[in-house]
């Protein structure tokens, strides 16, 4: 048989961690509430049965306060599930039970599971197990989730409840004090006689005690619905004059008030004082004075480390792919499919696979914040600058993970409470510069600015947060006004983070990213491949080849004038030389003027070289210039120049809208061309240096790469989550437009004070 | 302790000494007497388990002195200024 299994509980009791020992599914988890969103769904096989089991999101009550709340509640109140399993962390069971309370009452088979006994066992908490599932009528399996241990039991118990009649029959009700159990029953009678949900009557009494607006409403849909929401109502003002409360507070109370006869029947609290380690941690890395600067300098870590650690195995692939296309060009005869694979695909996807150490790195320290239990710290000590623009800081959460990646970032507002922050947030986020614009940044800063590259970088960091901030700002005082729900954040236990995990995260976002490198870059590479590849045959304004002549063939002379020169001398000082004891050509003086004559030789050849290699750069250039790359970029360029940018920077930028990497990979087929290929990246640098690019036009490059529409996907992730075009093309406009604006105030501004030229 | 000049939220039953959440310093401890603000706010906080008479104690102030880090039925939960003003205690010694 099939069964549908909910698995549901409190933000970050392990729901998703349970879910994935269950399937083996490879979902989330991250130490910190909100991390799953959606619900997911997944099966595992036992004796002949199928367990189809939905991980959803994690919720403190079923009163229906989020969206989030919302989903969980419907799902579980409609016949989808057969059994739910509820996850409560056994280090957090008094609050972890008030959501059990209100499971219990929704009437379905229940299993208890608690989870993150290792935390309760350090924290010298005693459970008495047996005692625990007799008061809550249901099943109560402890388990480890992270190890493993307990999860074959929680399998067998699920099979027995799903399958044995006499399992599901043993649903207690929570007890009330007697003065709401008199209304409970009332409305419980009328109900039954009525037979007006197909719900749980005793629930749909309840909920109408606490005035639930959507149980009110399916009640009076009904025939007889009147009649009862009469009584809810006389019964509701009842017990609100007797307990001189709201009826959903009194209930709440009340639910705690049983959870804490519960507690003193099955816990025992040891008496040695156990230590707090995350406390102790906390009071370094939320002290009110080491705070902020512990978390500047954790980002300013990530980033360092992602940039240095990163350029060591990024030497490594530059190598093998310099390797691999001189073995392809050595293999196949000069031809279009040779430049097709060379130039286009290795030039272009090569370009992006120098910064996978980059990319990976950067993700698993991501990851280890999100594990650690940091990100929830993070949220705490931003609070303050984000209320500033009307936002909780817990929206800072999505906007970490930017640097990721935007994509997830904006499907993880929905952590948020109201539509209004939910969109604030999903605006701001692309400004976050997220991985694929760290190559950009990585290649021009690297060719720009050599030794400062990782300051630079950094600087990028911190100007897209405040162009973020400040937009938030901006937004929250003009189009999206208003304030923002309580900040009521829970700060969980800070957790070793398994290396299980770290690894697995790394690799499912840095898979994603080689996926994208093999389908939207490859094709992008060669699409701007053909764009400069054709047309084949070019006019070009100046013969390169004579001139590439005139030029050997002047510094061949000036070679023999220098040769002659030498000479000269030599024979002058030989003639003025007068020594039996040495021979003449290890004197002293001969052996200086040989010194001096290589110097200058050598001099020459290297200003040759010089003079060659520019002259080539200015032929490639001039190539390019009439392929359809050029005249494309020559259209554009128009709009651009105002900013120092020329038709490159223009293709760059046009091709970088689809994905941000591509801005590298287009740089790279345009410097590649023709060139020698045994310069790998090194070529595309010293091309960017030498097409008269500034330091100055390479800043305000790199700001405009910040701050305009990441990609293609970010667009698609913002229609998703704000739910219209408005505002989809709102963020597009308004990227466009502020990088416009603020690479044009660097480029001007430069000029002016003569910065960087 | 917070905005002092702003006139306080009326909560429904009003306390003779007048002591909020938002009073208390690190590592004090409360009695919840009365939560007041909108009904969400209300009963959001009463089902994470901030009841009347529930205990709680105020562990620290975040570094640009708002939210406020509070211990409360064994848990570590976070709470701005303004919202913590809305919440009336007796200090526990
Ligand atoms: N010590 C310990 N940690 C656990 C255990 N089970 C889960 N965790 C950790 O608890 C944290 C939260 O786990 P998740 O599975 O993401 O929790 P969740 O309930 O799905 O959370 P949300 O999706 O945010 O509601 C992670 O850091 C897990 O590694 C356990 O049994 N012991
Ligand atoms: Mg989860």
């Amino acid at each position: 048989m099939n069964f549908n299994i909910a698995v549901a509980g409190n933000p970050n009791c392990g729901k998703t961690t349970i879910f994935n020992a269950l399937t083996g599914a490879k979902q989330r988890v991250g130490n910190w509430p909100g991390v799953t969103v959606e619900k997911k769904s997944g099966h595992y096989n036992q004796s002949d049965h199928k367990f189809d089991v939905i991980d959803l999101p994690g919720t403190y009550s079923l009163a229906a306060f989020s969206a989030e709340e919302t989903v969980v509640r419907q799902y579980l109140e409609n016949d989808e599930a057969d059994v739910v399993v509820n996850i409560i962390d056994a280090s957090n069971l008094e609050r972890n039970l008030f959501l059990t309370t209100q499971l219990i009452e929704l009437g379905k088979p229940l299993v208890l599971v608690l989870n993150m006994m290792d935390m309760a066992n350090e924290k010298g908490l005693q459970i008495d197990v047996d005692t625990l599932a007799t008061l809550l009528g249901a099943p109560v399996v402890p388990v480890v989730g992270r190890t493993g241990e307990g999860i074959d039991l929680l399998k067998e118990k699920i099979l027995r409840v799903s399958t044995e009649i006499s399992m599901k029959a043993r649903l207690i009700d929570i007890c009330y004090p007697r003065d709401l159990e008199i209304e409970i029953d009332k409305l419980h009678q009328l109900i039954q006689v009525n037979d007006v949900t197909d719900k749980h009557s005793r629930w749909t009494s309840i909920k109408l005690l606490e005035s639930d607006k959507q149980t009110r409403d399916e009640v009076r849909l009904h025939s007889n619905g009147t009649d009862i929401l009469d009584q809810a109502k006389i019964s509701v003002g009842r017990i609100e004059g007797l307990f001189k409360d709201t009826g959903r507070a009194i209930i709440s109370s009340a639910r705690y008030g049983f959870i804490q006869g519960a507690m003193r029947e099955c816990v025992v609290e040891s008496l040695v004082d156990s230590v707090d380690y995350s406390r102790q941690i906390d009071r370094v890395l939320t002290n009110r004075w080491l705070g902020l600067p512990i978390f500047g300098l954790f980002m300013w870590l990530m980033f360092k480390l992602t940039y240095d650690i990163g350029s060591i195995p990024m030497d490594w692939i530059d190598r093998g792919l310099v390797a691999l296309m001189n073995f392809i060009s050595d293999l196949l005869p000069d031809s279009m499919f040779a430049s097709l694979l060379v130039d286009g695909v290795i030039g272009g996807v090569g370009a992006i696979a120098v910064f996978l150490p980059n990319i990976f790195i950067l993700f698993l320290i991501i990851a280890v914040l999100e594990d650690s239990g940091y990100m929830a710290r993070v949220a705490f000590i931003m609070d303050r600058v984000m209320h500033n623009i009307g936002l909780h800081g817990k929206a800072f959460i999505p906007m970490i993970m930017g640097f990721g990646c935007n994509v997830p970032a904006i499907m993880g507002t929905r952590i948020l409470e109201s539509r209004r922050d939910r969109i604030l947030t999903v605006l701001i986020n692309p400004f976050m510069s997220c991985s694929a614009r760290l190559p950009v940044y990585v290649l021009v800063a690297g060719a720009f600015f050599p030794e400062n590259a990782a300051t630079v970088i950094f600087s990028m960091y911190i100007l897209g947060i405040v162009a973020a901030i400040g937009s938030g700002k901006l937004f929250s005082r003009t189009i999206l006004k208003g304030m923002s729900k309580p900040f009521v954040l829970e700060l969980p236990p800070y957790q070793r983070p398994t290396l299980r995990s770290l690894v697995l995260h790394t690799w499912e976002r840095g898979y994603l990213f080689i996926q994208k490198m093999g389908t939207v870059i490859l094709v992008g590479s060669v699409i701007i491949w053909v764009l400069g590849y054709f047309p084949t045959e070019v006019e070009l304004d100046r013969d390169y080849g004579s001139e590439r002549t005139t030029l050997t063939l002047e510094y061949d002379s000036q070679f023999i004038a220098l040769e002659s020169k030498f000479k000269k001398s030599v024979d002058q000082d030989r003639s003025g030389y007068h020594s039996e004891m040495i021979v003449y050509e290890s004197s002293s003086s001969y052996l200086e003027l040989l010194e001096q004559y290589q110097l200058l030789k050598k001099e020459l050849s290297s200003e040759k070289n010089q003079q060659l290699s520019s002259l080539r750069q200015q032929e490639i250039g001039d190539i390019t210039e009439q392929k359809w790359i050029g005249r494309v970029g020559k259209i554009f360029e128009p709009i651009v120049r105002p900013l120092g940018f020329t038709w490159r920077e223009s293709v760059a930028l046009i091709t970088g809208f689809v994905a941000k990497e591509i801005v590298v990979s287009t740089y790279g087929v345009l410097f590649g061309v023709g060139e020698d290929v045994d310069e790998g990246s090194q070529g595309v640098i010293s091309g960017l240096r030498s097409s008269g690019m500034t330091p100055l036009v390479a800043l305000s490059f790199l700001v405009f790469t910040l701050l305009y529409t990441p990609c293609l996907a970010t667009v698609a992730a913002i229609r998703r989550e704000t739910g219209t075009w408005a505002y989809t093309l709102f963020s597009i406009a308004y990227s466009l437009g502020l990088a416009y604006s603020l690479a044009f105030a660097v480029s001007y501004f430069g000029r002016m004070f003569n910065w960087l030229s | 302790m917070f905005n002092f000049k702003r006139p306080r939220h009326k909560l429904h039953i009003s306390d003779e000494n007048d002591l909020r959440l938002s009073d208390l310093k690190p590592g004090e401890k409360g009695r919840i007497t009365e939560i007041g603000g909108s009904e969400n706010f209300r009963h959001r906080l009463i089902e994470m388990g901030l009841t009347r008479d529930a205990e709680i104690c105020v562990d620290k102030y975040a570094p640009l002195r708002d939210p406020m880090e509070l211990i409360v039925k064994g848990y570590h939960l976070s709470l701005r200024g303004m919202d913590a003003e809305k919440i009336a205690v007796e200090r526990i010694v």
